[in-house]
């Protein structure tokens, strides 16, 4: 994370940037590649960028610094089904990620007293040490410590999970697959993406796009958010399930084996 | 106040533990990866790269084939993320172009591209962690990922990284040792002795020089040793997985065998 200087209110995400290797589409020629990447790009800022996931410990001074947070994803391989990838790896990459600690620090400058004095002055040559009338706003900080301590990014369960509806037929009774090959990707002309967030204070539709030539009807919407909604339940509880026997390994596993040594 | 980290100490140890010849530890994940002919995830310690190999193929611009070889096409990513800060290098920066072009000079020589003229061979390279001898891995990536999309090379391409230390000799540097030490990297086809890279950006004393060369050089004999047993060791699970299994214990497979002497 680097800090950078802000004036206006809103702190936090730079647009996460993504960059496709060319060994993911090697039949694309390297502008269509930019091309492809930059459309992943847009899609991914557009669900990610609302202020609602904007994670809140982010601020360092109020209305002067505050931390700016880079997401970058990198598609090594594409064998279908990317979007549900890309948000998953973006949900991963934060679930750990930790703001450092810092501390406001305020430089006074030496003051010129004239004269000599007989009195012991502070070190900080401040002069009296009831200086009530002038509170300082601290405009500069200093790290608290290092490395990997500090606080946790404040969105672990807000952050949005993905699922892909390639529709076969949205007519009235919709059908559709889900995690689709290559090959499936190529017969479908229409896709849905859904993104639900599942936090302790309910679920929510974070965002919802429409990918591809086609038409839905209204009255099928209900019945496909229900199941869109029901599979990124799932994948969302497997996925933290996934994330905390992982954060087990590092830690504590790691502790248990350092110890043993 | 942190105190200057010692390149190499007294008790002959350096920086990250290592002593003065040990070379880090290498991990080759020859694993399919997406379509590619040939792919691996390579790691000298915590400099991580991945290659993989298209073709030989038709190529996507015909201005761009040979009529008596196959093209050599090399692409190589920095990941954002892979250095400590991070930096965006686009594709068309010309140190990453220059990087790629001196990749595909070393694999010149290397790769027998006289048996598929008017065709290309595409090499993508993502540099994923970046600790030191990025040039070196990126090179060793690109043999054994030619070597598992079964290209015909005259040998294989080992690359070592070295450097000295006030007349010590390091190798396999990481990128502390690098921004501090005069290095260079060198390129040896193992079964000849050729050398067909030999890069060095940093200014060393001439005398220095025969020693580091020397022994980087008997570097990449080294790691020819370990490339080899993990091609190897992935053939022999392709060709078990493709041939009949012997039918008793004692009768040998003899397409099997054959196959499987050392060359």
């Amino acid at each position: 994370m680097c800090w950078r200087e802000r004036v206006w209110m809103v702190e936090g995400l730079c647009p996460p940037f993504l960059a496709s290797s060319p060994a993911a589409y090697p039949h694309l020629s390297s502008t269509a590649l930019d091309d492809l990447s930059y459309d992943m790009t847009i899609i991914l800022n557009q669900c990610l960028s609302h202020p609602s996931l904007h994670p809140k410990n982010l601020t360092i001074s109020p209305r002067r610094k505050s931390w700016s947070l880079n997401l970058d994803i990198m598609v090594l391989s594409d064998s279908g089904n990317v979007y549900d990838a890309l948000f998953l790896a973006a949900r991963s990459a934060l679930w750990d990620a930790k703001v450092p600690k810092t501390r406001s620090v305020q430089y006074q400058p030496k003051s010129n007293i004239l004269g000599d004095q007989d009195v012991e002055m502070s070190a900080d040559g401040s002069g009296s040490i009831f200086n009530t009338r002038e509170v300082a706003k601290a405009a500069d900080f200093e790290l608290a410590d290092y490395w990997d301590e500090g606080e946790p990014l404040e969105v672990n369960q807000e952050w949005p999970v993905c699922v892909t509806l390639n529709l076969v037929s949205a007519k009235l009774l919709p059908t559709y697959f889900l995690d689709a090959t290559p090959h499936e990707e190529a017969s479908i002309p229409l896709r849905l993406l859904l993104l639900f967030s599942f936090s302790p204070s309910g679920t929510r539709l974070q965002s919802m796009r429409l990918m591809g030539d086609g038409e839905i009807q209204l009255e099928s919407m209900t019945q496909l958010l229900e199941g869109g909604e029901n599979h990124a339940r799932k994948l969302f509880e497997a996925l933290e399930k996934k994330l905390e026997e992982e954060d087990l390994r590092r830690n504590q596993k790691a502790q248990a084996k350092f110890d043993l040594r | 106040m942190a105190s200057r980290v010692e390149i190499l100490n007294d008790g002959g140890f350096r920086s990250d533990g290592r002593k003065q010849y040990e070379l880090r530890d290498i991990v080759i994940d020859l694993s399919q990866q997406g379509s590619a002919d040939g792919s691996v995830v390579l790691s000298h310690g915590l400099t991580q790269v991945s290659a993989s190999v298209f073709g030989p193929r038709e190529a996507k611009m015909r201005s761009q084939t040979l009529h008596d070889r196959a093209n050599i096409n090399i692409e190589v990513t920095f990941a954002p993320f892979s250095m400590g800060e991070r930096r965006k290098r686009s594709r068309n920066d010309k140190r990453v172009l220059d990087f790629a072009s001196t990749i595909k000079a070393t694999f010149e020589p290397a790769i027998q591209t006289k048996l598929y003229p008017r065709s290309q061979i595409d090499i993508y390279i993502n540099v994923l962690q970046q600790d030191g001898g990025v040039l070196q891995a990126c090179i060793n990536a690109t043999t054994l990922a030619l070597a598992a999309a079964g290209i015909p090379l005259l040998d294989f391409v080992c690359a070592v990284t070295g450097g000295v230390q006030s007349a010590s000799p390091l190798l396999d540097l990481t990128t502390l040792e690098e921004n501090d030490v005069p290095h260079l990297t060198v390129a040896v086809m193992p079964r000849t002795g050729n050398i067909t890279l030999l890069t060095m950006e940093t200014r060393l004393h001439v005398d220095r020089f025969e020693e580091i060369f020397q022994l980087v050089t008997s570097a990449g004999h080294v790691l020819h040793k370990e490339m080899k047993a993990a091609i190897k060791d992935r053939t022999r699970t392709l060709v078990a997985a493709m041939s009949v299994a012997p039918k008793a214990v004692g009768e040998k497979d003899p397409l099997y065998s054959e196959r499987m002497d050392d060359s």
